[in-house]
C-alpha cells in the first residue's frame, strides 16, 4: 500500500475516530494529538499490516493502546461527574461569560438538548472501568463487531463479551437512576435545565417530544432506552454539530473540573 | 473424598458430606459459555453483588496473592477476609481462610459446556465446637451456580 493510498483509506474513517477518541479522553487535544499520533504509526507500520483484519480495525487498535498509554495511569471519573461539575460550574461567572457568546457568536454555538444527552453520555461512561470503556464505545456507538473488538483489545472474544454485558448494564443502572428524561424520579436534570439559560424561549416539553428516548421513555423498556440513547451518539459527530463549540467547551470545563476534583480527592 | 461427593451430586444440586471434624459441600453444573467468560465472573470482584444473589460485597483483588472482604447473604452481619491461595485462569481459583477453602474449577467439557465445580470444606480439630453455629451451605451454594450459569449464558448469547 503506497502511502497516497494509506492517507485516502485513513481520511475516510478520521473523523469517526476522531470522535472516537474525544468520548474515550473527554479532551480535544488528546483527541487530535493520538489522531496524529496513530497516523505516524499507521505509516511507520504498515509493512506489517498483513490484512488478517480491516484497516479501519488495525487503525483503531493502534488508536486504542494510544489511548490506553495515555488513559491507565489517570482515574477514572465518578458516575456523579455531572453533580460535581454542576456546582463548580455554578460558581463560574467566566465559564458562562464564555459560553453565552460562544452561542451568541458562533455557527456551532446552538444548545440543543439531544446534543447535551450525548455530552452527558461522554462524561459519565468515563466511570466505566477503561477497557469496559473502550469495548463499549467501539460496540455501541461506532459498531465494530465483538471479533473485531477482540482484535483491537488484543482480548478473547469471551472477554470482550463479558465487558460489554457488564459496561452495558452498569450504565443502563446509572442513567435510570440519574437521568430525569426517562425515569422521573431521576436526580440530574441538567439538560432541561441548561435549555432554559440558553434558550429562555423555548418550553423544555416541546423539545423532549422530539426526542425519541424522552418521548417513549415510560412505553419502552429500560434497554430500549439505553439503545435509543446510543442511537443519539451514533447520528451525531461531536466536531461537526450544530452545538459542537458549545458542548466542546463545556466539555472542556468538566474535564479541568475533574482532573482538580480528582486530584484533592487522592 | 471430594470425588465421592462430586459424583453423587446431580447439576445444579448441591451435596454435603458431614464428618465429626469437617464438612464439606460442593456443587457441580454445565454452563453453554467459553470458560473466559466464566473466569471473568468470578475473578471481577466489584462486579458480584450485580450478578450472585447469594453475595453482598466484596472488596480487594480476586488475584494471584490477594486478599477479600466478603459479605455473604449467610450472615450478612460478619465480613469474611479471605486470601486467594491459588489462581489458574480459566481454570482453578481457590480462596479461604484458617477454617477452610472454597475451590473453583472449570473445565472445558465435551459438547460445547463448560463444567463447573464449587466446593467448600470446613473443619479442624475444633471444629465439632462451633459446628451447630455454622449455617448450612447447600441453598446458598445452589444459588451461586444457578446465578453464574444465567449470567454466563445470557453473554454468551449476547449479539456479536
Amino acid at each position: 500500500m503506497t502511502t497516497d493510498q494509506l492517507t485516502a483509506e485513513f481520511e475516510t474513517f478520521q473523523g469517526e475516530l476522531e470522535s472516537f477518541l474525544l468520548r474515550m479522553t473527554a479532551s480535544v487535544q488528546d483527541a487530535e494529538d493520538i489522531v496524529q499520533d496513530t497516523y505516524l504509526k499507521t505509516q511507520a507500520k504498515i509493512h506489517t499490516f498483513r490484512g488478517d483484519s480491516s484497516l479501519k480495525t488495525w487503525i483503531f487498535s493502534i488508536a486504542s493502546n494510544l489511548a490506553r498509554d495515555l488513559l491507565r495511569s489517570k482515574k477514572r471519573w465518578p458516575e456523579t461527574i455531572t453533580d460535581i461539575c454542576r456546582e463548580e460550574t455554578l460558581h463560574n461567572r467566566q465559564f458562562f461569560q464564555e459560553a453565552l457568546q460562544i452561542r451568541e457568536m458562533s455557527p456551532q454555538g446552538k444548545f440543543e438538548i439531544k446534543e447535551h444527552i450525548a455530552f452527558c453520555f461522554t462524561c459519565v461512561s468515563k466511570s466505566l472501568p477503561l477497557e469496559q470503556h473502550l469495548a463499549l464505545l467501539l460496540r455501541e456507538v461506532y459498531g465494530f463487531k465483538v471479533a473485531e473488538i477482540a482484535v483491537i483489545l488484543n482480548q478473547t472474544e469471551a472477554m470482550v463479551k463479558y465487558y460489554l454485558h457488564v459496561s452495558r448494564n452498569r450504565l443502563i443502572e446509572i442513567f435510570d437512576h440519574r437521568c430525569s428524561l426517562i425515569n422521573k424520579e431521576g436526580i440530574c436534570y441538567q439538560c432541561t435545565e441548561l435549555n432554559g439559560i440558553y434558550n429562555p424561549k423555548q418550553k423544555a416539553q416541546e423539545e423532549l417530544v422530539k426526542i425519541e428516548m424522552a418521548r417513549d421513555a415510560e412505553t419502552k423498556s429500560k434497554e430500549e432506552l439505553f439503545d435509543l440513547r446510543m442511537k443519539i451518539l451514533q447520528e451525531l459527530d461531536p466536531f461537526e454539530s450544530g452545538a459542537a463549540e458549545l458542548e466542546l467547551h463545556h466539555l472542556e470545563h468538566n474535564r479541568q473540573v475533574m482532573e482538580n476534583h480528582l486530584e484533592e480527592n487522592q | 473424598m471430594k470425588e465421592q461427593a462430586n459424583s453423587k451430586s446431580q447439576e445444579g444440586r448441591a451435596t454435603t458430606i458431614r464428618k465429626t471434624f469437617s464438612r464439606e459441600t460442593s456443587v457441580q453444573t454445565t454452563i453453554f459459555a467459553d470458560p473466559a467468560i466464566v473466569w471473568a465472573l468470578l475473578t471481577h470482584e466489584s462486579d458480584f453483588p450485580r450478578w450472585n444473589s447469594t453475595v453482598t460485597s466484596v472488596k480487594g483483588a480476586i488475584k494471584e496473592g490477594g486478599t477479600i472482604e466478603l459479605k455473604s447473604t449467610l450472615d450478612e452481619k460478619r465480613t469474611f477476609k479471605l486470601t486467594i491461595k491459588e489462581f489458574v485462569p480459566e481454570k482453578r481459583l481457590v480462596w479461604g481462610d484458617s477454617q477452610g477453602s472454597r475451590v473453583y474449577t472449570i473445565d472445558k467439557g465435551t459438547g460445547g459446556g463448560t463444567h463447573f465445580t464449587m466446593s467448600e470444606k470446613i473443619g479442624g480439630p475444633l471444629f465439632p465446637l462451633f459446628a451447630s453455629y455454622i449455617p448450612p451451605f447447600d441453598e446458598s451454594f445452589e444459588r451461586f451456580a444457578a446465578d453464574l450459569k444465567k449470567e454466563a449464558e445470557s453473554m454468551q448469547n449476547s449479539k456479536s
